[in-house]
């Protein structure tokens, strides 16, 4: 029986979408994603104007695991963690906010947007996204039976021979 | 655990290379890269020093296709294997569905196969993952140097109790591969769809 660490269910993730889109709009960030700590991409927003994203499965990954060094950091240096993370380059910023235990709200966006504003705004989103995932924690289990696994496996053989 | 995302219908899993210094890890993913269709796979992360050894983790995203309406995804990450990385190593074991160990077969590498299995029961164990319950290959890797040592002898020292499926590999040319990526997703699929 498998326990997933966070399962977005429908309704609960339909919610939690609609707090990306209002950040976005808010905040004029190009993109808002929420990762888990693993790497995994539970949810990404886009603004329409915004150019293509970089591969987002590569930076969830980059995200997590600098989260997951700075919090290794962090408990060096006695504290139980770093709750944000800025990084500002020359041209744009990458702002990383934990939200609960186990996500990661990302938003990055050019140096034109003010980050004083985007730290106000994602702090509101923050709390109510904690909030959607703390229902979660109460889901009931998700159950997969044989077929799942034999269809699993075919599609095994087909990719890897 | 994987992730299960509901609202895209999509199943996430976690699957790492571990083992010592040099025994193959990152030729395992780079040739996984190198011959799964483009539209099946994301791009590779690299984080490595100037002399191409791992520093932090290889990773790569891989699509399985949908199963019973739900999309399934791995991501395949390897560690560092060099000993003074494990603050690092530790870190990518996090939330990890299935491994493959990646043992090398060179005579004087014997020593560090055990010594790097043995980090790996430490490291699950600080993340609260018992060994016996989490799907593991054994791949034997290198089987094509000269003075390989028998396949017995790497396995006693590492799986003396013979637990763990075992695959013999020579990563360099794809043998043993596809295989070993095979059986560990299969066994963490399988482990998905297991009630009670």
């Amino acid at each position: 029986m498998i326990e997933p660490t966070l399962a977005l269910y429908g309704d609960a993730y339909e919610r939690v979408d609609r707090h990306l889109e209002e950040l976005l709009q808010n905040t004029g960030v190009r993109y808002c994603l929420l990762v888990d700590r693993k790497g995994f991409v539970l949810s990404h927003k886009e603004a329409i104007w915004a150019p293509r994203p970089p591969a987002l499965d590569s930076v969830a990954t980059l995200v997590a695991s600098n989260a997951a060094a700075t919090s290794a950091l962090a408990n060096m240096l006695g504290e139980k963690a770093f709750s944000e993370q800025i990084h500002q380059g020359e041209n744009g910023t990458l702002y990383v906010e934990a939200v609960g235990e186990d996500s990661l709200l990302t938003l990055i966006f050019d140096s034109t947007v003010p980050l004083g504003r985007v730290k106000v705004q994602t702090k509101k989103a923050v709390a109510e996204v904690a909030a959607i995932l703390d229902e979660l924690k109460d889901a009931p289990p998700v159950e997969f039976d044989e077929d799942f696994s034999k269809g699993a496996s075919a599609l095994l053989d087909d990719l890897l021979g | 655990m994987s992730t299960i995302n509901f609202a895209a219908r999509e199943i996430n899993c976690k699957i790492v290379y571990y083992g010592p210094g040099v025994a193959g890890k990152t030729v395992n993913l780079k040739y996984v890269f190198s011959k799964v269709p483009e539209k099946l796979r994301g791009e590779m992360v690299s984080l490595e020093t100037e002399d191409e050894r791992t520093l932090f983790f290889d990773f790569m995203p891989l699509e399985l296709g949908s199963v019973q309406g739900f999309k399934t995804r791995f991501h395949l990450y390897t560690v560092p294997g060099q000993v003074f990385y494990n603050a690092s190593r530790k870190l990518i074991l996090r939330g990890v569905d299935g491994i493959v160990f990646v043992a090398d077969s060179a005579p004087e590498r014997l020593r560090a196969n055990a010594e790097s299995m043995r980090n790996l029961r430490e490291n699950l164990a600080e993340h609260g993952v018992d060994m016996a319950t989490l799907p593991i290959v054994l791949q034997i890797n290198k089987r094509d140097i000269p003075g390989a040592l028998p396949v017995e002898v790497i396995r006693s020292v590492i799986d003396p109790q013979k637990r763990l499926p075992v695959i013999e590999a020579e990563a360099i040319n794809g043998k043993g591969v596809f295989e070993s990526l095979k059986l560990a997703s299969k066994l963490v699929l399988d482990r998905l769809s297991k009630t009670g």
